[in-house]
C-alpha cells in the first residue's frame, strides 16, 4: 500500500518535528506545521491526503481550523490530537467533521493505523 | 462553600490543568524523541553511524524535556502548597516568578510573552507577610485582564517595586499596541476587574490601571 502524504500540525516544533522525523523513516512524505495559518496554506498548495491536527493551539485553535478545512476541503481527512481530560474536544471535532482523535502522548502505530483507515475511507 | 472558597478552588482547577497539558506535551516530546533513538537503534549498524548526529540530537531534546518538567513539577508543588499556612511570609519575586511559570500556557495559547521584566534590576528576596492564595489569584487575575484584551504577538512584562513601605507589582503589556487607552478602557469594564479590585481588597491592598501601557498597578502593605 503507497505511504499517504500527510500534514502534521502542532505548536511544539519539536515534538512535531521529531514526530515527522519518525514517520518519514517508515516511508511516509510529511508535511509539518506550527499553526493553523500555515496549516491551512499547506493544504491548499500541497494538498496533504490526511491531516494530523492538534486541538490546543495558539492563533487559531485545532477546532477552528478543522472547520476552515471541512468548508475549503472537505475530502481530506483530518484526525486531531487532544489532551487527556479534553477528550470533549475529540467529541466535538468529530461532530465538526474530523476522522477521529487520539489523545496526547500518541502511540505512533496506533497514529499509522488511524491514518491507513482514514485514506482508505 | 461560601462565593470566596469557590473561586479558590476554580483557580487551582485552572492553574493545575494548565500544568498537566504542560506535562502532557513534555511527555510526548520525551516519548517521540526517545522512540526515533529506537527507531534509528532497529537500522542496520551503519544507519547508527550516519544517523548519529539525530540520535545526540533526540537525546540532548530528552535532556532539555526533563529540565522543563522538572521545573513545571517544582512550580507546580510549591503552588499546591501555597495554601498551606492562611497567611505566611513570602518573597514577592518569587511568586512573580512562580505565576509567570504557571501562566506561561495561557500567555502561548494568545501568541503573547510572559516573562519578567528586565529592567528588574535586584534579585534580592522581597519578603511581605500576605495571603499567599490570595495574591496569586491576583496577579493571575492581572495577567488574564491583559491577555484578554491585548493583540497577538505582544509582550506581558511583570516588576516587584518597593515604594515607600508599600510594595508594588506592575504588570505591563508591550508591542504592536495601537490605542493603550482604548485597551485600558476594556480592562477596566470586564468582568474581571471588580473581582481583582475584591481580591487585592482582601489582601489590604489597592489595584491602579496604568493608561500609558496599558498596564496594571498592584499596591500591597508590606504586612
Amino acid at each position: 500500500m503507497t505511504k499517504p502524504k500527510l500534514l502534521l500540525v502542532d505548536d511544539e516544533e519539536e515534538f512535531v518535528d521529531t514526530l515527522a522525523e519518525r514517520l518519514h523513516l517508515r516511508g511516509f512524505q510529511v508535511l509539518t506545521a506550527t499553526d493553523g495559518e500555515g496549516a491551512l496554506r499547506l493544504i491548499e498548495k500541497e494538498l496533504p491526503q490526511v491531516v494530523v491536527l492538534d486541538v490546543m493551539m495558539p492563533g487559531q485553535g485545532g477546532l477552528e481550523v478543522l472547520q476552515q478545512i471541512k468548508t475549503r476541503t472537505p475530502r481530506i481527512p483530518v484526525i486531531l490530537l487532544t489532551g487527556h481530560g479534553a477528550t470533549a474536544d475529540g467529541i466535538e471535532g468529530m461532530r465538526l467533521g474530523a476522522y477521529d482523535y487520539l489523545v496526547k502522548p500518541i502511540n505512533i502505530d496506533e497514529l499509522i493505523k488511524k491514518m491507513l483507515e482514514a485514506v482508505s475511507t | 462553600m461560601k462565593a470566596s472558597e469557590e473561586k479558590k478552588v476554580a483557580f487551582f482547577g485552572k492553574i493545575t490543568a494548565g500544568i498537566a497539558h504542560e506535562m502532557k506535551n513534555v511527555l510526548a516530546i520525551i516519548r517521540e524523541s526517545s522512540g526515533l533513538m529506537e527507531d534509528i537503534m532497529s537500522l542496520s549498524p551503519e544507519a547508527l553511524i550516519s544517523y548519529q548526529e539525530k540520535f545526540k540530537n533526540s537525546l540532548s531534546k530528552i535532556k532539555d524535556q526533563i529540565d522543563r518538567g522538572v521545573e513545571l513539577t517544582d512550580r507546580l508543588n510549591k503552588f499546591a502548597h501555597s495554601s498551606d499556612e492562611t497567611i505566611a511570609k513570602i518573597d514577592l519575586n518569587e511568586i512573580v516568578e512562580q505565576l509567570i511559570t504557571l501562566s506561561q500556557r495561557f500567555a502561548r495559547l494568545k501568541n503573547v510573552v510572559l516573562k519578567t521584566d528586565p529592567r528588574q534590576r535586584s534579585d534580592q528576596p522581597v519578603i511581605i507577610e500576605t495571603f499567599p492564595v490570595q495574591l496569586q489569584m491576583a496577579l493571575f487575575a492581572c495577567i488574564d485582564s491583559c491577555l484578554n484584551v491585548i493583540p497577538s504577538g505582544s509582550e506581558i512584562f511583570i516588576r516587584s517595586h518597593k515604594k515607600g513601605e508599600k510594595y508594588a507589582v506592575h504588570v505591563a503589556c508591550e508591542g504592536n499596541i495601537s490605542s493603550p487607552t482604548d485597551l485600558a478602557r476594556h480592562i477596566l469594564t470586564s468582568d474581571q476587574w471588580p473581582e481583582l479590585e475584591g481580591i487585592v481588597a482582601s489582601l489590604g491592598g489597592s489595584v491602579e490601571l496604568d493608561s500609558s501601557g496599558p498596564g496594571i498597578w498592584l499596591f500591597l502593605s508590606k504586612e
